[in-house]
């Protein structure tokens, strides 16, 4: 017969035992992140301060050597600006598109059914296939100049003049996203109450009345997590980039992670690299922080 | 009631014309994708519109299934070798953890929450430096753990929300009747409770599965091109690249890369859009 144990103890010792099993059950994935995505964070501020060429460990000290070099790099600040362009114009536009889209594809019918499936087709199929697809398409011999010029017109640049690359390059970066913005959006469109557009409707309010008076206020949640995810997933486009033009014509179409990704592995400066990743994680949490703080405050005023 | 009869019409007009705008515009690229690949070269110079009616071969797509050189076919292997090991160990690995968090309510759960939440908001294209110095210093750059054990750890942090989010539904009287019965903690949790969980593990793997599917720049820079390991996408990449002037190969081998996905979304379209939907929502 075991001995008679105190309360107390009894008490702690389980307190000890549940803290135990916390610690096996949530090791595993706790170190995976910290090792794999806290610790980098740290790691990339340190090396952003080296000139860490990817071999030589470790690095050595340059002090603020590639913050001040990033401010003056014209490759560093055109990307910038041309990554700013792509996250505005094409926040606002994937939204748009989202948000007009999903509303007429809110009935449950087989036509829509069919419709959600081809726009969330190109998330499915990826930006690497979706860069080379409109490659084939708008390129000096694709699809479409073959049309022109069977039908006697002249080519077109799309992708070979730097001016039109530009534009034509964010045009097919919003194809390629504003599906996933169509279907969020109707994730939220189901939430609305159906009985509110009725009232809504009793009280003589028209389609026009009806969107901007019931329908947006209740999906002011849905606006706010569409912005932010179109944003950010905006500020790091890179692969359908480098399929569609590898940042080309004359580097006009270099985003800000494909200038990183460049910079620290075709020429093995990882850690100027290292500094505009910094730079780009802060942009990131700052817009993500921003953005969430702007929102909640029409949430709260539509909730008044 | 004429001018309300009127508009009506004038916008079911609107309407319809501007869903069959949408549906050219979705689709049309699509439809290249799949024809040119069973043309010939010159039928796609000619007419790359037309149905491959005249010239329609599967050569190309023989060819660019046998070419030894960065085979789309291969790549399938060490994909879906990365999709399936990645996925267990993700699911082993945030099981537990999100359990525990969710059951738990102590400083340290909340701690843990912290930390995650964080991982949600790191962009991973801007850590793959620091990462590429951490499996150096481990010894584990350029080989396919390294690689396994990164994207393992990108896919923690909103497969631990999406489950802790879905244990907090499963009653706490469950638990305490599997304690009752004398089973441990990790016990309870995987006879117990990870069975119920059915519908967020199928909407964590959907969104894990088409994460690591199409993760390009990992691979590319984790296992370089001196590892002569290629994913489907580095391998389409490389692939493309270099004959990015043969139409005919470019649309073959762009052909073999989408055929699993799309067969997939085609046989799953009601799981990948309510998976990846719910993950965007909870992350």
């Amino acid at each position: 017969m075991p001995p008679a144990v105190p309360a107390v103890v009894r008490r702690r010792r389980r307190a000890t035992g549940a803290f135990l099993t916390d610690t096996v059950m949530i090791g595993p994935a706790l170190v995976l992140v910290a090792l794999f995505v806290l610790i980098p964070i740290g790691i990339a501020v340190y090396l952003s301060f080296t000139d860490w060429d990817g071999f030589t460990i470790p690095p050595s000290l340059v002090g603020m050597r590639n913050y001040e070099l990033l401010v003056q790099d014209p490759e560093v600040v055109r990307a910038a600006a041309y990554t700013t362009v792509i996250a505005v114009v094409g926040t606002l536009v994937c939204n748009a598109l989202g948000l007009g889209i999903a509303l007429m594809l809110n009935r449950n019918t087989w036509v829509n059914t069919v419709m959600r499936v081809l726009v969330f087709a190109p998330y499915v199929v990826g930006p690497i296939i979706l860069g080379f697809l409109w490659a084939s398409i708008l390129g000096t011999n694709g699809a479409v100049n073959s049309v022109l010029t069977a039908s006697g017109a002249e080519r077109m640049p799309f992708l070979a003049d730097p001016v039109w690359a530009m534009v034509t390059t964010p045009l097919v970066i919003i194809w390629a996203s504003f599906g996933v913005n169509v279907i969020l959006y109707l994730a939220g469109l189901q939430t609305l109450d159906a009985s509110l557009l009725e009232a809504a409707k009793i009280d003589g309010a028209g389609p026009w009345v009806s969107f901007w008076r019931v329908k947006l206020p209740v999906l002011a949640p849905t606006v706010t997590l569409n912005v932010v995810l179109a944003a950010i997933g905006l500020l790091r486009v890179y692969e359908i980039v480098l399929a569609l033009t590898a940042g080309g014509p004359a580097g006009t179409t270099q985003t800000a992670v494909f200038n990183i990704l460049t910079t620290s592995f075709s020429r093995s400066q990882l850690g100027y690299g290292a500094a505009q990743s910094v730079v780009l994680m802060l942009v990131i949490i700052v817009v993500t922080v921003v953005l969430t703080q702007l929102r909640r405050r029409s949430e709260e005023a539509v909730a008044a | 009631m004429m001018i309300t009869r009127q508009g009506g019409s004038v916008g079911r007009i609107g309407r319809v014309t501007g869903l069959l705008l949408l549906v050219v515009l979705m689709a049309a690229p699509l439809y290249l994708l799949v024809a040119n690949a069973f043309k010939t070269e010159r039928d796609i110079l000619e007419s790359p519109f037309g149905l491959p009616a005249d010239g329609f071969t599967v050569d190309n797509v023989a060819a660019a299934a046998t070419s030894t050189d960065f085979n789309v076919l291969a790549a399938y292997g060490t994909t879906a070798l990365l999709v399936i090991v990645v996925n267990v160990l993700s699911i082993l690995a945030t099981g537990p953890a999100a359990y525990a968090i969710a059951r738990g309510a102590g400083r340290g759960h909340r701690f843990v929450l912290l930390v995650m939440l964080a991982g949600l908001f790191i962009p991973s294209q801007t850590i793959v430096i620091p990462v590429i110095y951490v499996l150096k210093t481990v010894g584990l750059m350029g080989t396919v753990p390294g690689l396994v054990l990164f994207q393992t750890a990108l896919t923690i942090p909103t497969t631990l929300f999406l489950f802790s989010a879905y244990v907090q539904s499963i009653p706490r009287e469950l638990d305490e009747a599997a304690r009752i019965d004398g089973a441990s903690r990790l016990g309870t949790f995987w006879r117990v409770i990870f069975p119920l969980m059915r519908p967020a593990v199928a909407t964590a793997v959907v969104l894990n599965a088409v994460g690591v599917w199409s993760d390009f720049v990992n691979p590319r820079i984790i296992l370089g091109p001196g590892s002569g390991l290629y994913t489907v996408t580095t391998g389409v990449f490389a692939a493309v690249s270099k004959y990015s002037t043969d139409y005919a190969l470019v649309y073959s081998n762009m052909l073999l890369a989408v055929v699993p996905v799309i067969v997939f979304y085609v046989l799953l379209q009601k799981r990948i859009i309510g998976g990846l939907t719910s993950g965007a929502v909870k992350g």
